[in-house]
């Protein structure tokens, strides 16, 4: 397009690659108006019968009632579905406040046991009491603070968000190894996430979540344990959950962090359920103290994928 | 004229009656909708500038829902549905808009 050489071609408008936004914007109007008043003026136009003007009402009415149905119909599903969001979370603040004043209730009978309790032993109960101190600092149901050991394990980063290798996760079966090794280690409370472990806590998977005590955790997965830190470093070092650990790092890329703690502080599960009672009598007596001073080791079982393992009724 | 009527006698119907639309229809009904908005301000406006017609009037508004509801459909079943669509809005929207404006022109002359 040299203008030099007197090209024949004419010039082009500036606007040519947007001939359909300009045809849209400068002739709103259907061109058919014009046309069929240009024919109605030139007299050409189709002749207006009976039966076509019937046909044009029944359309109109038609496209209307086609029209309103329509615009009835948007506006409809909106309110319902607005409608059943509001049934919902009046529902859900109705049930959660439900379960505040259970979990109200709950603690204030704890209480009312905790004082029941403490008026029944008196003076003498001394012993008992340490006993019961004891028990419920191996139980899991108060909250214990001390030194420690805390294990962060990460899942491997993978090259591929897509697709997720299971492999490359931490998944039950590691928490598994650690949490029995640390046991083995002679931790004396341990929690993964916050979730404090009891003799009653399974770590199974479901789906691509691991769940402890039946709530769902996720990456990355911290592991406190209350107890001698030095000692269990190295006991866990000598046992097999420590190769496991050595394995999940150097085989997977799983990310192991332990690190020793001059104070954890790990949750209590605040609740006991009674599983077996009955009046002990003479010959049964000595039990539950055996039970109790030694016991340690069968209340140390962490249940595997199966479920739950039961305690001895004390 | 007839058709403007027979219109509102269409809209009172269907007010009355509450019809029910097919729920295989539900996904064509938002483009369709804005089609007829489209061919209802060329209709007011080809009767502000004097030249109404019932039958050009009816058919483009036939047409315009139907092709509407057919670009969704055709969208849809290529996997570009709501690309389509906001074609198709962008490009009634325009009209509308200029239609409207020619209108306000007309009525307020401003």
């Amino acid at each position: 397009m040299n203008p030099r050489h007197g090209s024949s071609e004419p010039p082009r408008s500036l606007d040519e690659s947007m001939t359909l936004l300009t045809e849209v914007y400068r002739r709103p109007l259907d061109p058919g108006y014009a046309e069929a008043t240009a024919r109605r003026a030139a007299g050409t136009g189709p002749r207006r019968t009976w039966r076509s003007t019937a046909g044009l009402v029944a359309l109109a009415m038609g496209l209307g009632l086609g029209a309103t149905a329509a615009t009835l119909a948007l506006r409809q599903p909106a309110g319902a579905v607005l409608a059943a969001r509001e049934l919902l979370e009046a529902q859900i603040e109705q049930r959660s406040s439900e379960a505040d004043d259970v979990q109200a209730e709950i603690t204030a009978m704890t209480d009312e046991i905790a004082m029941l309790q403490e008026e029944l032993l008196g003076d003498e109960g001394q012993s008992v009491r340490d006993e019961i101190d004891a028990d419920s600092v191996q139980s899991g149901v108060t909250a214990v603070t001390g030194p420690g050991l805390r294990l962060e394990l990460t899942d491997a980063p993978s090259d591929n968000p897509d697709e997720e290798d299971p492999e490359l996760r931490v998944q039950d079966v590691d928490l598994q190894v650690v949490v029995n090794g640390l046991w083995a280690a002679g931790a004396e409370a341990i929690a993964v996430n916050g979730q404090r472990l009891t003799a009653m806590t399974a770590i199974r998977s479901a789906g691509d979540a691991v769940l402890v005590d039946l709530v769902a955790l996720s990456s990355p997965y911290t592991v406190e344990a209350v107890g001698d830190a030095a000692g269990m470093q190295t006991e866990l070092a000598r046992a097999s959950a420590g190769q496991h650990l050595a394995t999940l790092r150097t085989t997977y890329g799983i990310g192991v962090q332990m690190t020793s703690q001059s104070r954890l502080e790990l949750p209590g599960t605040g609740l006991v359920t009674l599983h077996e009672a009955g009046v002990p009598d003479a010959s049964a007596a000595p039990e539950p103290e055996a039970g109790a001073g030694g016991g340690a080791p069968e209340q140390r079982l962490v249940a595997g994928s199966a479920g739950q393992t039961r305690r001895d009724g004390t | 004229m007839i058709a403007v009527i027979g219109l509102v006698i269409g809209v009172v119907g269907g007010l009355l009656l509450q019809p029910t639309v097919p729920v295989e229809l539900q996904p064509y009904l938002p483009i369709a909708v804005v089609a007829a908005l489209d061919a209802l301000f060329g209709g007011l406006r080809a009767m502000l500038d004097g030249i109404f017609d019932d039958r050009v009037f009816l058919i483009s508004f036939l047409s315009n829902v139907v092709v509407a509801a057919l670009i969704v459909f055709l969208g849809d079943q290529l996997g570009v549905g709501t690309q389509l669509s906001t074609a198709v809005v962008v490009v009634l929207g325009i009209r509308i808009f200029s239609n409207a404006a020619a209108i306000r022109r007309h009525l307020f002359k401003a």
